[in-house]
């Protein structure tokens, strides 16, 4: 594993943490939203009956 | 999840268990960006500890007609996983947990700090990824979770992370 030395890479991973800051700072309503969006796409994905998408 | 969170608040209320903290996803998710999720995870002091510490969830569970799925009890059709506390930390997580409040609901739910120690005690891949996001999110008190850590040897482990994800 090597550190990153790429100044636009750096960049990248700058603003993908702030994203993730971004999104840390949602309501916890909206992100209860974002997680049932989340089960969603994955049951889209591949069914699983031990796991499904929550009522809201 | 609030009719399932006043549920476990009444649980508490009726003796059916002595105090609760919601753990694992949800309370990740609490403090850093939505991850995802199947269950409610619930740690919890047990009204006796002893031989079956589920035998009274599972009898409130009866009583009130609600079934289980895989592992988890279906509370108002909401996956909740009860998970008694299962050592030092875990008993202390939930002692030192705060009020979160969903759509008008109060509940329990453990520190960010806490939350990042047992992560670190658990210690697989996702679990040391979340202490990594919890510290990025500028959720964490370090002094504070530094002395939870030195309290419960999981020190080293933190500098371990830090590094590992340093480097990659």
């Amino acid at each position: 594993m090597t550190s990153v030395t790429n100044e636009a890479a750096e960049r990248v991973f700058r603003r993908k943490r702030e994203r993730r800051r971004q999104l840390a700072k949602l309501s916890f309503e909206k992100k209860i939203e974002i997680v049932i969006e989340l089960q969603k796409t994955a049951a889209g994905i591949h069914k699983d009956p031990r796991r499904f998408v929550w009522p809201l | 999840m609030e009719k399932a969170l006043q549920i476990i608040e009444e649980m508490t209320r009726l003796k059916v268990i002595r105090a609760y903290a919601i753990g694992g996803g949800i309370a990740a998710t609490y403090y850093i960006e939505p991850v995802l999720t199947y269950d409610l995870d619930i740690f919890f002091m047990p009204i006796e500890e002893g031989l079956d510490e589920l035998a009274p969830i599972d009898e409130f569970a009866r009583s009130r007609g609600y079934s289980e799925q895989a592992e988890a009890l279906l509370i108002e059709g909401f996956p909740v996983q009860f998970i008694p506390a299962y050592n030092e930390l875990v008993r202390e997580a939930v002692a030192a947990a705060v009020t979160l409040k969903y759509r008008g609901v109060e509940a329990r739910v453990v520190t960010a700090e806490y939350l990042a120690a047992i992560a670190l005690q658990t210690g697989r891949a996702k679990d040391r990824e979340r202490v990594i996001r919890l510290l990025e999110a500028a959720a964490i008190d370090r002094s504070v979770l530094e002395k939870i850590l030195v309290a419960h040897g999981l020190a080293e482990r933190l500098r371990k992370v830090e590094n590992d994800f340093r480097d990659e």
